[in-house]
């Protein structure tokens, strides 16, 4: 080697000790290492350190569809202790975000999120700020037991719901007229009427599995609700059972007996293209949550109603699927003591009241105080299914994990292109299962 | 290692103007070393620091949050037994050839036709650029509507007799990644024709000119003239078409998420599923590093050849 | 100089002519299609679409998305921050990315190959794992949640890529030019400043307009180094309109043209340069 100038090779010695302290500053971790810089409590920042709770509350929101987007902001509006910004990020990215938000410094002080695993992983962490004080004596204090198990980690609450809703099969009054058909309560009946709207040239089931197949996981849940009941369910998806059992391949034998019955282009649509068919009166019914009363148009929304998925085993306990939405407060937020009187604000009965009338798709309020007289007659008929019913599960990925609901989308999408491998893919599914268990 | 030839050996066979040339080159001014050094310290900073990070965590297990759990060589080892991982793998494999060659033919042949005064040439090349400005959300919206059962490319079959091929293009575990691919092309092409109709202005004209008069005709021409002096961009777009071949994920994600039942899977969707849908960071990272691992392979082989057989012409 | 270089060529017959304007013509549909859709779709209204499905013929008319969309979800801020992010992001990537190719295709700097493959090296990772890392240095120096964040993370990304192409148009330069520039004494700052980047012009041009198009629609990034919607760029509104679950795509499809127009203008602007701009050839 000839380098021609010893200038060069001082300029490249220097290149690398640049490059070697790179190198050892990654050794102490950026990443992965603790919260790291967050850990530290925020002094104050722009000035006063807070002896008193600081008036700016920041609430980091995915609620990014036009109506409970607006209906958040109408019932913030009607904060006055706070000056509450929104920031509306998309939730697929707002998954994404949450750890980064959690673990920094300027960390939001309140943010949208549902119950389940996540936020437990979050409080077992130490990233979320205890809102039990708001189960003693705050306006969750009236909520149900329920509720509270599934807002609990560890013995503290680490989460406010705020509303819930449900999943039924949707159809439309007016062509149910139509065709002289009505909703049913067994599967016998269920079959019978899946033949007729058959036999009328109208497809009796519509779902939407294109780009994101989740959707095939609300049929499962609620198949083996029927089947094996809800406690099977809960069991099945933390791990207790296997996916390869004779319980859920019973499960698996009822799907087969539907498959046959659903619009062939489902597998083709998105979860909102399989709304178009039934408002053309193509197609008749829809597993599917409330939120997909967004997808018909303004003059069909009151057309609309819904059944619960009917009986299959009378022995079993009555269950529905029923979300829970609501919020947590960040442990490094700059005004914790904001955040958490923010979220109890949105827990009260009047913000509730507020947000569900203006939201677009119905919701369910959890304060026991909300005035329902005045809410629309779905969600007067979504309250007495969600009363009336005894057991309640959330949904498939809130009941356990969005990994294993990857390998319910694959199991379930294999499945339904070719159900007489049953076989194999439920064992392929277990082995998917414990990989996802094991970490 | 040597990366500069010493002016001294002149070992460089029968150039005449070497002597004027290492003159230019030898002495290195220090203006010249801020020039090369600002940037790089600015890319050390913002990309081989995180890149290094996610290089170590692919030896742990990180959920995004907490202390990132040391595994060792755990997540390589899952990689080999995960099926996922083999599809996705195999899929990018076909995914480099078949983008990779298709988009570069395109892109070439299109800069080719329209780096001619005609007239609407430029109505043509902006036509041909402006799908990417699109937004991949309507991209996506828009390519699953053409595939859709009933879309333009099954009613087009049906039209031409070729009725028994409809099919549901994204939704058939067969065709889906086919089918991603001409999107992929089509957004892709415009942007190898934006680079060659680049590289083509840097060409000679007078020996084309003089080869034609040779009596070479327009193929021979292209070949034998026009493309040894685009050595410089083929190497650009080379490198550039395999990086891209091994980081395609918008399409993929806007049209079929990697199904139906990760049949479209290809690396790097399969890595942003672990990532971000699934928060195993540690594991996406070891994804991520065999992506570079690949990347590597195909290009700094042939890239590095290249820039050698181009070091003594300097 | 243009021509007489075209004067040389064969004249080519009327079939000819006629053959290359149909095919480019059937080609630019099949191109332009996927915008012809978008704009049908901005004018439907919801109801039409939730009716009839996204691949039907329009049964309705209206202008009423785009000022709809505007209004919603912070398009027009979003459109701002966009602008600004693109424009810092897109000068002063193409400003250093050429001082590094230039440093590194006419010097004899030791290991000059190694730091070019280098450079590319770190545009082979998948951006997309880099992300929660650089996240947590944006923290670590207090520049999270900020544009400078946004603007010094996409430079930092760009800069190995564009030196590589620019490094791969330089060594094209003809040799003589420099020659010249030392027989006249230039010193590198105005070899650079006088030769180099006017004869780059039609490269530096070209990957001006196509990091005008990536950093335009760039989301990664700006949702990584962003937390407040004041500051999102475009993308984020276009994804925010889209809804998690229920999609008004006809706001969608008018925001997205929105959208499309500044990197149009840009590639329309810069396309001049790359097309009929300096004949490299022609200087000899």
């Amino acid at each position: 080697m000839n380098h021609s100038s010893p200038f060069g090779i001082t300029r490249r010695n220097l290149l690398l000790g640049s490059a070697g302290l790179a190198g050892s500053a990654v050794l102490t971790g950026c990443v992965g290492a603790g919260a790291g810089p967050a850990a530290q409590p925020s002094t104050g920042t722009g000035g006063g350190t807070p002896a008193e709770v600081a008036r700016e509350v920041v609430l980091q929101s995915n609620m990014q569809d036009a109506g409970p987007r607006q209906a958040l902001a109408d019932v913030i509006g009607g904060v006055s202790d706070f000056d509450v910004t929104i920031n509306t990020v998309a939730t697929s990215q707002f998954r994404a975000q949450l750890p980064t938000y959690l673990t920094s410094n300027q960390a939001p002080d309140v943010l949208t999120w549902y119950a389940g695993s996540v936020t437990n992983s979050f409080a077992e962490e130490g990233l979320l700020y205890d809102v039990s004080e708001l189960w003693e004596s705050g306006n969750a204090s009236g909520f149900s037991d329920a509720l509270k198990d599934l807002s609990t980690y560890d013995g503290r609450q680490y989460f406010v719901p705020t509303n819930y809703y449900w999943w039924a099969l949707f159809h439309r009054t007016s062509s149910f007229e139509e065709w002289g058909v009505s909703a049913v309560e067994t599967w016998d009946e269920f079959m019978g009427l899946l033949d007729n709207l058959q036999t009328r040239g109208v497809a009796p089931l519509t779902t939407g599995l294109a780009n994101n197949a989740w959707m095939a996981a609300a049929w499962f849940d609620y198949l083996d609700l029927r089947v094996n009941g809800a406690d099977f369910h809960r069991e099945l998806l933390a791990g207790q059972h296997s996916f390869n059992s004779d319980e859920v391949r019973a499960v698996m034998a009822r799907y087969a007996e539907i498959l046959p019955y659903f619009h062939p282009d489902s597998l083709s649509w998105d979860p909102q293209q399989a709304a178009a068919p039934i408002a053309r009166n193509e197609a008749a019914m829809y597993l599917v949550g409330t939120f997909a009363t967004a997808y018909w148009p303004e003059d069909q929304q009151s057309d609309l109603d819904f059944f619960s998925v009917p009986t299959i085993d009378p022995s079993i306990p009555s269950a529905e699927e029923a979300p829970t939405d609501g919020f947590m407060v960040a442990a490094n937020a700059r005004n914790p003591e904001g955040g958490k009187a923010v979220a109890d604000y949105l827990a009260s009965a009047a913000a509730q009241q507020e947000f569900i009338e203006k939201a677009v798709s119905p919701n369910l309020p959890t304060h026991p105080d909300v005035d329902t007289a005045g809410f629309s007659p779905l969600i007067q008929k979504g309250l007495e299914l969600l009363n009336g019913t005894d057991q309640i599960t959330q949904f498939f990925n809130r009941d356990s994990n969005d990994e294993l609901q990857g390998t319910a989308d694959t199991a379930l999408m294999r499945f339904i292109n070719a159900p007489g491998d049953v076989d194999v893919i439920l064992a392929d599914w277990q082995t998917a299962a414990e990989q996802v268990f094991s970490q | 290692m040597s990366t500069s030839a010493p002016p001294a050996t002149a070992a460089a066979p029968g150039e005449g103007r070497r002597p004027r040339r290492s003159r230019l080159g030898r002495r290195v001014p220090p203006v010249v070393w801020f020039f090369l050094l600002v940037p790089l310290a600015v890319e050390l900073f913002w990309v081989f620091w995180p890149a290094l990070n996610s290089f170590w965590l692919s030896t742990t297990t990180w959920g995004g949050v907490g202390v990132a759990e040391p595994v060792g060589t755990a997540n390589y080892e899952r990689l080999l037994a995960d099926p996922i991982f083999r599809t996705a793998l195999w899929n990018n494999v076909l995914w480099v050839f078949g983008f990779g060659g298709l988009s570069v033919v395109g892109g070439l042949a299109l800069a080719v036709a329209l780096n001619q005064p005609r007239r609407f040439v430029g109505v043509y090349r902006t036509v041909i650029f402006l799908p990417m400005v699109i937004s991949m959300a309507v991209t996506g919206l828009f390519w699953r509507i053409v595939y859709a059962p009933g879309g333009p490319v099954n009613n087009t079959l049906e039209l031409v007799g070729l009725g028994h091929l409809q099919q549901q293009w994204l939704a058939n575990p067969d065709t889906a990644l086919g089918a991603v691919l001409v999107a992929a092309v089509w957004r892709q092409v415009g942007y190898i024709m934006v680079l060659y109709l680049a590289g083509l202005k840097g060409c000679d004209p007078s020996l084309e000119e003089a080869a034609a008069v040779d009596g070479a005709n327009a193929w021979q021409r292209f070949w034998r003239v026009v493309m040894p002096q685009l050595a410089g961009v083929n190497t650009v777009i080379f490198a550039i078409t395999v990086i891209d071949s091994l980081r395609t994920f918008d399409i993929v994600w806007v049209m079929t998420r990697g199904g139906p039942f990760n049949q479209s899977q290809l690396l790097s969707t399969y890595m942003f599923e672990q990532a971000f849908s699934y928060v195993n960071l540690g594991y996406a990272s070891a994804i991520a590093v065999v992506i570079f691992a690949l990347a590597i392979l195909f290009i700094i082989t042939y890239v590095a050849r290249q820039a050698r057989a181009e070091e003594d012409d300097l | 100089m243009t021509a007489l270089s075209h004067a040389g060529r064969r004249r080519r017959g009327l079939g000819g002519t006629l053959a290359f304007h149909t095919i480019l013509t059937v080609v630019c549909l099949l191109w332009i299609s996927p915008i012809a859709f978008v704009v049908l779709l901005s004018l439907r209204t919801f109801d039409d679409i939730a009716l009839n499905g996204l691949g039907a013929f329009p049964t309705s008319f209206t202008f009423a998305a785009f000022p709809e969309a505007f209004r919603s979800g912070g398009v027009g801020r979003g459109l701002w921050n966009s602008l600004i992010v693109t424009f810092f992001v897109v000068t002063l990537t193409l400003a250093l990315a050429s001082m590094a190719a230039f440093a590194l295709s006419r010097y004899r700097i030791p290991f000059r190959r190694t730091i070019l493959m280098l450079m590319l090296a770190g545009n082979l990772l998948p951006p997309q794992i880099l992300l929660i890392p650089v996240a947590r240095i944006a923290q670590g120096m207090g520049i999270y949640d900020t544009l400078t964040a946004v603007i010094v993370v996409q430079i930092g990304f760009g800069l190995g890529f564009y030196t590589f192409v620019l490094y791969g148009f330089m060594r094209g330069l003809p040799k003589e030019v420099f020659e010249a520039a030392l027989l006249d004494r230039c010193g590198p700052v105005q070899t650079y400043w006088r030769i180099v980047l006017p004869l780059c012009r039609p490269s530096l041009a070209a990957l001006a307009a196509l990091a005008t198009t990536w950093v335009f629609n760039d989301l990664l990034w700006a949702l990584t180094t962003l937390q407040s919607e004041a500051k999102f760029p475009i993308t984020a509104a276009l994804l925010n309109l889209q809804g998690a679950y229920a999609s008004s795509w006809n706001l969608l499809a008018a925001a997205s043209l929105m959208a499309a127009v500044p990197p149009a203008l840009v590639f329309f602007a810069f396309q001049k340069q790359f097309v009929s701009g300096l004949l490299v050839g022609a200087n000899k």
